[in-house]
């Protein structure tokens, strides 16, 4: 079965790179990249900075927000959301918790990410996207408006990620085929089974801005 | 067939206790406006924006988060258990010992997952590390790892009372005599394998305790049994128990009964004077809550020169793990067998116990029967579906199957079908497979609605029921707008909650059917009272009155009426209330589908594509058209999915899951989905039955008679993965 697969990510985008490290020691230890630890050390294979693993400051831009968290640099951006949060941001879900059913699905850049196997450190400057954050003024965003209405969605609880997906997927292509369609959805996973909903809910989107 | 298939079924449509139903409650009695249309979700919004609350997302002030530390070994003897390193971690709560080592009753643990001890700690990552740092000392014991090994006597001796309970035979007519009229016959075996619910939520709770009072959250089919779990495994009375559940991540039958971890939780909980949320993980889930238990029959069959089944012998198993059985499936399924016998055993092994998995007993019973009736059908030359035809028990209203296959054999392209064996030269070959199914449904009491009229003209439905993806939330809104003569937006619909009063648990396709009536009820009586309120202003009888299209006015001048607000505004200040439990007449028992498949079969690389469904499928009445495509739907891929993909494997050796994730257990995504047609049959004079299960039963079936009459070659168990078909392939050859 064909499954999503995540691109390497960029190594120079990681926000690790000696060179910020460098940067932060020269400002006499004060964290100017919001990323340095209580106790920082650097990797002598790789030269990253080693943070943790106590809590350390990590600041997300999400939906347009600045979010400043104080989280062990394990904690995944799903659970950092979900969990770390005074008003925690519930909406995607944890299904495998391994990157495999998509449950977890966000927007980082435009791209989408399994946030369970996203570690929310990695992805500090970043525009990150989540189901919470689609809806404008309590209007819903249409691809949302089209799940409703062609009862695309059962238990509800795999939604938010085939929300999430569809609206990168029509970022991307605004008038995808339905190939397009079915491959920009594959690494999702429903099991109460509403496929055939979602595919005429996304085909029926008009109008989602290229992104 | 009534008698006998109403058996097949969870629900049994209740023994008429109650009398039946005044005819002027009756789904007849009023204009039906809403039951019946296409309405979009209520709770659609809420689920799509990520506002709906589940289990998953409930955060309470000072919560905690527990884990439980489980059996590595699927049989294992507890020696000691050490929490003091897990009280190094940091954000250690506290911990509790489930198997006490010096506990010869309980310190055995029988299969990979049993439960031995649990943790809490201020973060679910803590929780996880204090885990990981309990130390427990098992002494590994011989374990019953193979049905196959079991059944031959060369497994280690685990189960009192031996690892194979034989059951009863059933019997009847003459089976001798059935052989003799025989022409052709059949001697082969059939099986299907374990599969797990993988409900996307997973199982878990949020307990918090008020004194002795205890609130919890649980992800649940069923609010008010979760309370009764909770009160009698905690020896608490049921008053101190509420259960709420506003929304659950699927359940499928694995969450009918509140596990272990349910009072796992609840004790952490009381140990911890703060609340606790404890839901397990994908591995757990694989493991300890539930699967479909694996059937399988050697069968010997007979049929008569004109296509008739006259000899039927079959000798079935199946495990559902550790003690458990798995002898639910009806032998040979819905086909008469005038000479028959049937012997089954049932298996244990030391894995994670069954429970029921949508519609229990019917896919595997239907799997083992279809492949055979086509098999029989080459034998004695004739289409299958004319030999089906031949031995289907007599048409009526629950038993349509007859004129089903014929309406679908037009609609899908039967015609079309080539004898087993597609012809076409090159690897790509074409097939076309078909089965039918059955379930019970049907309703039952208790399940008290209870409905308000408030004088601003809203209106409240409250019944102590549970939504578990089937849109049950919306179906109490439209039954009750319906009665009222209002839209479902004009109704406020509350469930999930055991403050709301008692109903029934969600399983065996009875939701619809065991709230309906009671709700329907409820609406006419208050109505009836509003009606009393105005009916002299109006200057007529009660009676006389009519409510539609948001109104109420008189029977033979419509002009002379009142909209609704205006009529609530007559209330007063005490709204108006009326309660009403299930009551017979308005439902009743078993449904009737059939199933067309079509594939394209590669038999370079055996890999199945099911290209076409076409599903015919009755329900009684149908409430929401829309959602109750979306079960149809839903039952073809859960279906599918046991056709092709997932299989729960365990390593010979160990005894372990060695795939209890979700990249290796094996599930459709949405290039394996077919394109799908679904004919929804209404039966409004039969009322409501249900249809969360029946559409789940005939797919795989379908499938696998697809890929034979595809390949020309008979997969006799299931899943049909590509390794399987290649195998077959080559011994064909």
């Amino acid at each position: 079965m064909p499954k999503r697969t995540h691109e390497p990510k960029d190594k120079a985008e990681s926000g690790f790179s000696r060179r910020n490290f460098l940067k932060t020691v020269g400002a006499g230890g004060v964290a100017a990249g919001a990323v340095l630890a209580k106790a920082p050390g650097v990797d002598a294979q790789t030269g990253a900075a080693a943070v943790g693993p106590g809590p350390v400051p990590v600041t997300l831009n999400v939906n347009g927000k600045t979010l400043r968290l104080d989280i062990e640099p394990r904690t995944t951006l799903l659970d950092a959301l979900r969990m770390h949060l005074s008003d925690p941001m519930t909406g995607n879900k944890r299904g495998c918790d391994r990157g495999a059913c998509g449950a977890c699905t966000m927007l980082v850049d435009g791209r989408t990410v399994y946030a369970c196997s996203t570690l929310a450190i990695e992805v500090q400057g970043k525009k990150i996207r989540n189901v919470d954050g689609l809806a404008e003024n309590g209007k819903l965003h249409p691809v949302q408006q089209a799940f409703c209405d062609k009862d695309a969605l059962m238990c509800g609880f795999c939604t938010p990620g085939f929300v999430v997906a569809s609206v990168g997927l029509l970022e991307k292509h605004p008038n995808p085929t339905p190939e397009q369609i079915r491959k920009g959805l594959d690494g999702n996973i429903c099991r109460c089974g509403t496929f055939s909903r979602i595919f005429e809910a996304v085909s029926s989107v008009k109008g989602v801005q290229r992104g | 067939m009534a008698s006998s298939s109403s058996k097949q079924g969870q629900g049994r449509g209740g023994a008429p206790q109650a009398p039946p139903v005044d005819p002027k409650y009756n789904w007849t009695s009023t204009p039906r406006t809403v039951v019946g249309s296409r309405v979009k979700r209520l709770d659609g919004p809420d689920k799509v924006s990520g506002r709906a609350k589940y289990t998953f997302d409930v955060a309470r002030p000072g919560m905690l988060y527990g884990r439980i530390i489980r059996s590595p070994y699927p049989h294992a003897k507890v020696v000691s258990i050490d929490l003091s390193p897990a009280q190094q971690i940091k954000g250690f709560k506290t911990a509790l010992i489930v198997r006490d080592p010096k506990d010869d009753k309980t310190n055995v643990l029988m299969y990979q997952g049993d439960e031995v001890a649990a943790v809490v700690a201020d973060t679910e990552e803590h929780a996880i590390d204090a885990a990981r740092a309990v130390k427990v000392q098992y002494e590994p014991l011989p374990a019953v790892i193979s049905v196959d090994a079991a059944l031959a006597g060369r497994a280690p001796e685990v189960f009192t009372g031996g690892n194979v309970r034989p059951g009863q035979t059933q019997q009847a007519g003459d089976l001798d005599a059935g052989f003799k009229d025989a022409k052709f016959t059949l001697d082969q075996t059939y099986q299907t394998h374990v599969i797990t619910h993988v409900c996307m939520e997973s199982h878990g709770t949020v307990c918090e305790w008020d004194g002795d009072k205890l609130t919890a959250w649980v992800t649940t089919q069923g609010v008010n049994s979760a309370r009764d779990n909770f009160a009698s495994g905690l020896s608490i009375p049921q008053s101190n128990v509420r259960v709420i559940c506003q929304y659950m991540g699927g359940g499928f039958g694995s969450k009918l009964q509140l596990g272990p971890e349910g009072l796992i939780c609840a004790k952490l909980a009381k140990q911890a004077g703060a609340p606790v949320k404890l839901m397990l993980d994908r591995k757990e889930e694989h493991l300890v809550t539930g699967n479909r238990p694996s059937a399988a029959a050697h069968i010997k069959a007979g049929v008569s020169a004109d296509g008739v089944l006259v000899a039927y012998d079959a000798e079935s198993w199946g495990t559902g793990g550790a003690g458990q059985g798995a002898g639910g499936f009806q032998l040979p399924y819905i086909y008469l067998a005038p000479n028959k016998r049937r012997t089954h055993k049932d298996v244990f092994i030391n894995t994670g116990t069954q429970r029921p998995m949508r519609a229990p007993g019917h896919p595997q019973a239907s799997f083992l029967t279809e492949i055979m009736m086509d098999e029989l059908a080459d034998l004695a030359k004739m289409d299958p579906i004319q030999f089906r035809l031949k031995n289907l028990p007599p048409e009526a209203p629950n038993a349509m199957w007859g004129s089903y296959l014929k309406e679908g054999a037009e609609g899908f392209g039967w015609n079309k079908r080539h004898p087993t064996g597609d012809p076409t030269p090159g690897s790509i070959k074409t097939g076309m497979g078909v089965a039918i199914g059955t379930w019970g449904g049907g309703g039952r009491g208790p399940s008290v609605a209870h409905c308000e009229v408030g004088s601003d003209g809203s209106v409240i439905m409250r019944v102590g029921t549970q939504d578990i993806g089937t849109g049950t939330r919306t179906l109490v809104a439209m039954v009750t707008a319906d009665a009222l003569g209002l839209q479902p937006s004009q109704v406020t619909p509350e469930i999930g909650d055991t403050q709301y009063g008692v109903s029934g648990g969600s399983g065996g396709s009875t939701t619809a059917a065991s709230t309906s009536p009671g709700m329907r009820i409820a609406a006419l009586k208050a109505l009836e009272a509003l009606k009393e309120k105005i009916a002299p202003e109006l200057g007529a009888s009660a009676d006389a009155l009519v409510a539609e299209g948001g109104r109420i006015y008189v029977k033979d001048n419509k002009a002379k009426g009142m909209s609704w607000p205006d009529a609530c505004k007559r209330i007063g200040t005490q709204p108006i209330t009326a309660d009403a439990d299930w009551q017979p007449g308005m439902t009743s028992v078993t449904t009737s589908g059939a199933q067309f498949a079509e594939v394209k079969v590669d038999v370079k690389t055996g890999i199945v594509r099911v290209t076409r469904v076409l599903a015919i499928q009755d329900c009684g009445l149908v409430l929401n058209q829309l959602t109750a495509e979306s079960q149809v739907y839903g039952g073809i891929v859960g279906s599918l999915n046991f056709a092709l993909f997932e299989d729960r494997i365990l390593d010979r050796r160990t005894g372990q899951m060695v795939n209890p994730n979700m990249e290796w257990y094996l599930l459709a995504g949405m290039s394996d989905i077919p394109s799908i047609e679904v004919r929804l049959k209404n039966m409004p004079e039969r009322g409501v039955v249900g249809l969360g299960e029946p559409p789940t039963v005939p797919t795989a079936a379908a499938v696998a008679l697809a890929v034979r009459n595809a390949t020309g070659f008979t997969v006799r168990s299931l899943p049909l993965t590509p390794a399987k078909i290649i195998q077959s392939l080559q011994q064909k050859a």
